[in-house]
């Protein structure tokens, strides 16, 4: 038996399904009596979780919903087509020049000073890493939420 | 004699009839996942009253963009995805008020009359626990936890769904929802071994 008690998550591990732990931690866990006192517990705590009564809406939901749907059907909004369109505008806006000056891509910078080339990746980088950090930043304030209690 | 019910009909089948304009079967889609999705609104949104409409919107928003649903993943775990997406826009909408009234630890939600209530400050550790005590100091602790841990701990040891699920409603990376499950389970088991001795469990 192992003098180190496994850890937390381990125990919690144990609990759930002890054939996802290793023989050594699953030894140790039997033998110990502060181990196997967690596991009770958390036992218990699993156990009382499925205990738990399940919340019920106090009104007939299906009735109230299918009422109101009496003359609607279930249809693509027009804003699905309006992206569809978008999507199939742009690519056709890019797809289609690429495909005529293919043979003339590579040339088509030559002319172009490398200031002009840096300062175009240059901000284009800056709008990404910009765009990234927003998306970061609402991240995590939706998890903050989350946690407001 | 075999009792098919409209029950048990595929995902498949009963979307084809509510797109072919049969309303009736989203009567059934409501029935079959009206379960799942109260679990959800009732662990994110404290406030009774507005369960009724964030209800209704779930199952509207549903039925409108059903054309879209691509069979991904099943039926009940997209509109338990609506259903978790539209609870979250809702604490988004009313966080000030969320933050002055629920962050008290004095306060206990009790989901039966749908009101908040003072938690016993009484020392109950030198009690043996009863089964039905035990079982309503739970309901109170996991009242207690952040949202998303509450959310979380009933789908998962309730309604028995995988991470992977659980991580398709919330968005969230498997590993953070295993992160968040462990830590909600620690933290339940010190709530309730910081009220009773292990002897009395």
């Amino acid at each position: 038996m192992s003098h180190s008690h496994p850890s937390e998550s381990q125990i919690q591990e144990y609990a759930l399904d002890k054939s996802n732990c290793t023989t050594e931690d699953i030894v140790h866990i039997e033998s110990c009596a502060e181990c196997s006192a967690d596991v009770k517990t958390y036992l218990l705590l699993f156990t009382k979780i499925v205990e738990q009564p399940t919340p019920v809406f106090e009104f007939d939901l299906s009735t109230l919903v299918v009422s109101q749907l009496e003359h609607a059907n279930p249809r693509l909004s027009a804003d699905h087509f309006v992206a569809g369109f978008l999507v199939i505008f742009s690519s056709c806006s890019i797809g289609i020049p690429l495909f005529i000056f293919r043979n003339n891509i590579l040339y088509m910078f030559n002319d172009v000073p490398p200031f002009f080339i840096y300062s175009i990746l240059g901000s284009t980088s800056v709008i990404v890493i910009a765009k990234i950090l927003l998306m970061f930043k609402k991240y995590q304030n939706q998890i903050r939420l989350l946690n407001f209690k | 004699m075999h009792h098919i019910t409209e029950y048990h009909l595929t995902d498949k089948v009963l979307i084809d009839r509510v797109l072919c304009g049969e309303t009736r079967a989203f009567g059934v889609i409501i029935k079959n996942t009206e379960k799942l999705v109260a679990q959800i609104v009732f662990k994110m949104i404290p406030v009774s009253e507005d369960r009724k409409d964030i209800a209704q919107d779930v199952f509207l928003k549903a039925f409108h963009n059903l054309p879209g649903f691509k069979f991904q993943c099943k039926l009940s775990t997209w509109i338990a995805q609506i259903a978790y997406n539209t609870c979250l826009s809702w604490i988004e909408k009313k966080k000030p008020f969320l933050y002055g009234t629920t962050t008290d630890d004095e306060f206990y939600f009790e989901p039966e009359n749908g009101a908040y209530h003072r938690a016993s400050n009484e020392n109950e550790s030198e009690n043996r626990v009863s089964e039905k005590e035990l079982s309503g100091i739970l309901r109170r602790e996991i009242d207690l936890l952040p949202s998303v841990y509450q959310t979380l701990i009933i789908l998962y040891h309730h309604e028995f769904l995988s991470y992977e699920v659980l991580s398709r409603i919330t968005g969230l990376p498997a590993g953070t929802v295993k992160s968040y499950l462990f830590r909600a389970r620690k933290m339940l088991k010190e709530k309730l071994l910081s009220k009773y001795k292990k002897e009395a469990l």
